[in-house]
């Protein structure tokens, strides 16, 4: 008999993994919240994915369709787990569908239940939901998604943008002194992205400190070398209105200008990640713990990453940590290895 | 005082040390100063950085070097610079303190008497005098041209025929120009025995020694009324 494994969470982890386990020809079990998988590159309509720019169709599109069309893969749209019991080294579970109740053993059981964008309206100095044209990230990648990059206060285009770096990230007042990882080098692309579609269009980048680590780094200097985006060290103490329509943003240049106040079209911030409701509520079901920061805890973050403290429930992406989609499909692969490994050794 | 030619005076490297490490071992510290990474949100914040050459982002980098030549070129005129808002506290993403740095080197600068203290706190000297003679923070007859400029061109006119126009006033006042309130005498010993136990007349005695000496006069006449 085949085993059964359940993957919760369909985002770019849940759906690597399941893919992976249905075609060594396990039976899983995909159960996701909302009513279609892809996770918040589907929700958000992510465009184009750092760093060679190939459209995010390519990647979660793909990944879509194979989990959909695997015959393998059990997929429970709009669903949650219920209960989890142990069941000597299985696990029983309940899962809660439009379709009712159903209650299934599971050889081993995989939580790829992934982040939630940093809401910035909780950092009341930047004004996020007080100035149509005050964004986030996950805003613009949508309105590329939907082709529509105007200011949103009037439909006009922008002639200056400033990105701002680290919001809700490193900063010990919302509670997240972590680094997101992704936000520097979604805000080069997108810099980048503006000033392909807006030539004539300023572009502004106010750090701390830029991370685009690794080969992100080519993005970086391209937006600087090609594009011409201004990159300014010093992070926005303030956004206030300014005069025609405009949006002040009001802080240190700290290597050059020292104070500024420079009114822009539109500010897109650069909103991190976070562990959501889901880390927690994942934590009280199956019984696993969180970390300092909001999410899922790893048993060992160099040696074992993948395994949870609860033997036969493996992590994968984004639920122990901000992560870019290259990684969280990584990782749902080799949390796919530590899930099989577990369910044979038991059977 | 050591002069140098320039009429600068020369300040021995181990007085700085000494006035860092009274600085480091403050209470408050450890709590003021973290980790800083230059990112200017306190500069950018700070209402006083718009007018003066004043950073707490230097302050508090200032303070992280350890350097006690660096802290000391605040304590003449830097440190006064600042309003005491805290926005800069308020908004710094890794709750460090510019503000609460600057407060532990201004009380430093006060409790030693430095030129500094007594050239800021000067116009203090009527209030301080007023405070302990009367309990009272402002009276009408403090409001001269002199003293108070940046009340605008309207202080000369302010300041004159101050009885009519305190009777003009369309609320109970005291019909006098030199009280707002009456004070009670129990309330005044208390309000000494809060300074002596708090340490303002030794500080006003470091400060300004001329107005200890009257502020003590009085200060014994109503402890002995």
């Amino acid at each position: 008999m085949a085993e059964n494994i359940l993957v919760i969470g369909g985002g770019p982890a849940g759906m690597q993994s399941a893919t992976l386990l249905a075609d060594l020809g396990v039976n899983v079990s995909l159960v996701e919240r909302d009513s279609y998988l892809g996770g918040n590159p589907k929700k958000f309509k992510y465009k184009f994915l750092f760093p060679d720019m190939q459209p995010a169709d390519n990647v979660i599109g793909e990944l879509i369709r194979k989990t959909e069309t695997n015959s393998n893969i059990k997929i429970y749209y709009s669903s949650e787990v219920s209960d989890f019991k142990e069941n000597g080294k299985k696990f029983d579970v309940t899962i809660k569908s439009p379709n009712g109740n159903e209650t299934k053993t599971f050889d081993s059981v995989i939580v790829a239940t992934g982040f939630e964008h940093f809401d910035p309206a909780r950092d009341a100095k930047y004004s996020y939901q007080l100035f149509d044209d005050v964004i986030d990230i996950k805003d613009l990648e949508r309105m590329f998604g939907e082709g529509n990059v105007n200011r949103p206060s009037n439909g006009q285009p922008p002639k200056n943008v400033a990105f701002i770096l680290c919001v809700g990230s490193r900063d010990r007042h919302v509670g997240n002194q972590y680094c997101s990882r992704v936000c520097c080098t979604v805000s080069v692309k997108q810099a980048i992205e503006l000033r392909e579609h807006f030539p004539d269009c300023e572009v502004y980048i106010f750090y701390m400190d830029i991370r685009t680590y690794g080969f992100f780094e080519d993005l970086y200097w391209e937006a600087m070398e090609e594009h011409d985006v201004q990159i300014v060290k010093g992070r926005v103490a303030e956004i206030t209105s300014g005069p025609n329509n405009t949006v002040i943003c009001k802080g240190e240049d700290t290597l050059l200008r020292g104070p500024f106040e420079i009114p822009f079209d539109m500010v897109v911030l650069a909103s991190g990640m976070e562990g959501g409701p889901q880390s927690p509520e994942m934590a009280k079901k199956l019984g696993l713990e969180l970390d300092e920061h909001g999410f899922l805890k790893p048993q060992n973050v160099t040696l074992a990453p993948f395994k949870s403290n609860k033997k036969g429930v493996f992590l994968a992406g984004a639920c122990t940590g901000p992560k870019a989609i290259s990684d969280s499909i990584t990782e749902g692969g080799a949390a796919a290895m530590d899930a099989y490994v577990y369910a044979m050794k038991n059977k | 005082m050591e002069y140098d030619e320039n009429g600068v005076s020369i300040v021995p490297f181990e007085f700085k040390k000494e006035i860092f490490e009274e600085a480091r071992k403050d209470f408050r510290y450890e709590e003021y100063v973290r980790g800083c990474l230059n990112c200017g949100v306190c500069t950018g914040g700070c209402p006083p950085h718009r007018f003066f050459d004043f950073s707490p982002r230097i302050v508090l980098q200032n303070m992280k070097s350890k350097d006690p030549e660096l802290i000391w070129t605040m304590m003449d005129e830097y440190i006064w610079a600042c309003f005491q808002c805290f926005t800069c506290a308020m908004i710094c993403p890794f709750l460090n303190n510019p503000g609460g740095v600057i407060a532990i080197l201004r009380e430093i600068a006060v409790r030693r008497g430095f030129e500094s203290a007594k050239k800021v706190l000067k116009p203090y000297s009527r209030v301080l005098l007023k405070l302990t003679a009367y309990g009272n923070q402002l009276s009408p007859d403090m409001i001269q041209p002199d003293f108070f400029p940046d009340w605008g061109p309207h202080i000369g006119y302010a300041s004159t025929d101050l009885p009519t126009k305190r009777k003009a006033i369309p609320m109970p006042t005291l019909q006098v120009t030199n009280l707002a309130w009456d004070v009670a005498p129990e309330t005044m010993k208390e309000l000494y025995d809060i300074f002596d136990e708090a340490g303002v007349f030794k500080i006003i005695e470091s400060v300004d020694p001329s107005l200890y000496e009257i502020i003590q006069d009085i200060v014994d006449d109503v402890r002995s009324s």
